[in-house]
């Protein structure tokens, strides 16, 4: 058995109260550096919301959360972020009227060399270098880097908003991507190239949390299923050991909660 | 499946229309008040009236980029030029009396900032910040305009290569705050706080900065226009122009953007200023009442939101179409995939 040490994120007993409804219930979950997890459940089972504590969005009103075995309390998504913790939202978050270079490399704007840079002058010609190459490397497929992004289809958009958190999380040594619903919108190619890319971000030692409804995305991706149901988690498996309708079944309650959840 | 040419059209009226509109309005004035309207004495006349009203439009266009639409612009303007007045009434020496009045003018930008990032609305800030500036100017005034200090002209009606000193001022303005909007690191991200500031907060820069930085420097830049209005019209005068802030609001939505913030072209609304400057001269050549203008200013103003609108709901309907296809194509591929693999099994 791994102390707690070796987790990349380690959720103990949170419980989360919005008024007098208990969104979540005494939940335990662990997360190792280089694993993905799929966080699935029914609509309402409570796995956006624990994608938001752990993303800092929200406070938990009871239990621990861990990252790298030291016990963090998020005040803001800036904490969670300073921790290493980078989550892609469904809202994507992109600026429309500008271009996907612009939207990439947002926050890390490379400037010109010499007095210009130190006035602030961009070097748009090396920004778009940069972002030619990062989205390359992370084989997002993306028709124009010049074009406004709310010019672009919805998985390329997609695309973009994936890229600027795979790249901001491949800085760091010991990142936590947290994804919700990346396929939601996509084409089936988007969403071939959207499951490589968080092979990819895995094999990099990244620690991966997705939250979906899209099963053979979740088992073509994901090392291990945890199930919440209706603010319980009711499953955590082993990928290799379980099967669609086993999920299924925990998914809409018609199987019982595993032992020592 | 429509032909996709009446997109590249219609963002073609978006992006050049207001080119476009000037050159054509441009040639029928030529003609309609030939032989006054087209000569280079008129040019520098229709550039003198519409030099004070493109700063004050650069300053609305300002708040717009930012995402917020500053009502507060008279208001800041007349302030600016009855503390200029105040200050040179005073013996204070000029440049430090322009100094106050920028500076003055900046405060109100904070003023305005401070409230807005506290959750009130922008527009009702902003308003009752109009409201308290041309006050506060009366009360610096003590009602009527001052007048009688050191002459500005200069800095107004003087002609420097056979054009007014007022127009040098706007174009310095514009080429400065253009560079700074596209080239500069900090106005890009000026920009992208106006088009999502969420999506700035998560790239971990600091958005709220940049939001007051869009109402200082509408601010400041309103205060320049008082300033020169002050110098144009060798008066303090504390009564706001709201004119001024239609005229601005106008030039804005003629350079083809949604009042909604994060995009636009700063030369686009100086052209869209000059289309205003033009339709009055002609109005003041053929001798036709300057109200005209005032109830065309307001119908350009409505028209060319709404065709902003349509055109702008082409667009997404036409990004949604994409989308479907794109959906289609995915499910074609994702059961040539599927075949593939049972064929192989």
């Amino acid at each position: 058995m791994a102390s707690n040490s070796d987790y990349a994120l380690s959720l103990e007993g949170i419980d989360l109260y919005y008024g007098y409804v208990r969104a979540l219930n005494n939940i335990n979950l662990n997360v190792r550096a280089g694993e993905c997890v799929a966080l699935l459940g029914d609509n309402g089972a409570g796995k956006s919301t624990l994608l938001k504590v752990i993303s800092g969005a929200h406070r938990p009103s009871q239990g621990v959360l861990k990252v790298h075995g030291k016990a963090l309390e998020f005040n803001s998504p800036k904490d969670a972020a300073n921790a290493g913790i980078e989550m892609v939202y469904q809202d994507l978050a992109l600026v429309d009227a500008q271009d996907t270079a612009t939207n990439l490399l947002l926050g890390r704007e490379i400037l010109r060399p010499g007095l210009l840079g130190l006035l602030g002058f961009l070097d748009r010609k090396a920004m778009k270098e940069e972002a030619k190459r990062e989205v390359a490397q992370l084989g997002v497929k993306i028709d124009t880097l010049t074009r406004p992004v709310e010019m672009l289809s919805g998985g390329q958009r997609q695309g973009v908003a994936l890229a600027r958190s795979a790249v901001r999380i491949a800085k760091r040594a010991e990142g936590i991507l947290l994804l919700d619903e990346p396929t939601a919108a996509l084409g089936y190619e988007q969403k071939v190239m959207v499951e490589q890319l968080i092979k990819r971000m895995a094999a990099n030692n990244i620690a991966v949390v997705l939250v979906t409804h899209d099963l053979p995305l979740a088992f073509s991706t994901a090392d291990r299923m945890v199930v919440l149901n209706r603010s319980k988690k009711v499953a955590d498996v082993e990928t290799k050991n379980t099967n669609n309708d086993e999920i299924v079944g925990w998914i809409t309650g018609a199987r019982p909660a595993m032992d020592n959840m | 499946m429509r032909k996709p040419d009446s997109l590249t059209l219609l963002l073609f009226v978006r992006n050049w229309g207001i080119i476009i509109l000037f050159a054509l309005l441009w040639a029928t004035f030529s003609l309609w008040g030939f032989p006054i309207f087209g000569t280079f004495t008129n040019f520098s006349v229709i550039l003198q009236g519409a030099a004070i009203s493109t700063i004050f439009a650069a300053a609305i266009a300002m708040g717009v980029f930012s995402g917020a639409l500053d009502l507060s612009v008279p208001g800041a303007a007349a302030l600016s030029a009855v503390v200029l007045t105040k200050c040179l009434l005073s013996g204070v020496p000029m440049w430090l009396s322009i100094v106050a009045a920028v500076i003055a003018s900046i405060l109100v930008g904070l003023f305005n900032a401070f409230f807005t990032l506290r959750g009130i609305n922008p527009l009702a800030v902003t308003i009752g910040t109009l409201s308290v500036t041309s006050g506060a100017a009366a009360l610096i005034t003590t009602g009527p305009p001052l007048y009688g200090f050191e002459p500005m002209d200069w800095l107004a009606t003087n002609l420097y290569f056979g054009l007014p000193a007022m127009f040098y001022v706007a174009a310095a303005i514009y080429i400065v705050a253009t560079i700074f909007l596209t080239q500069t690191r900090g106005g890009g991200r000026f920009m992208a706080s106006g088009g999502n500031s969420e999506a700035l907060r998560r790239s971990g820069v600091n958005a709220n900065l940049y939001k007051v930085l869009g109402f200082v420097l509408s601010s400041a830049l309103a205060g320049v226009a008082g300033i020169v209005t002050a110098a144009y019209t060798t008066q303090g005068n504390p009564a706001a122009d709201t004119g001024a802030l239609f005229t601005g609001l106008t030039a804005v939505a003629l350079s083809g953007i949604s009042l909604a913030g994060g995009r636009g072209s700063l030369p686009k609304v100086m052209v869209g200023a000059l289309v205003i400057a033009e339709i009055n001269s002609i109005l003041n050549i053929k001798n036709i009442q300057p109200f005209w203008g005032v109830v065309i200013t307001g119908l350009l103003l409505i028209g060319a939101l709404y065709l902003e609108l349509t055109i702008q709901k082409q667009v997404s309907k036409r990004v949604v179409e994409s989308k479907n296809k794109e959906r289609q194509e995915s499910a074609i591929a994702a059961d040539a995939a599927a075949n593939a693999k049972n064929q192989e099994a």
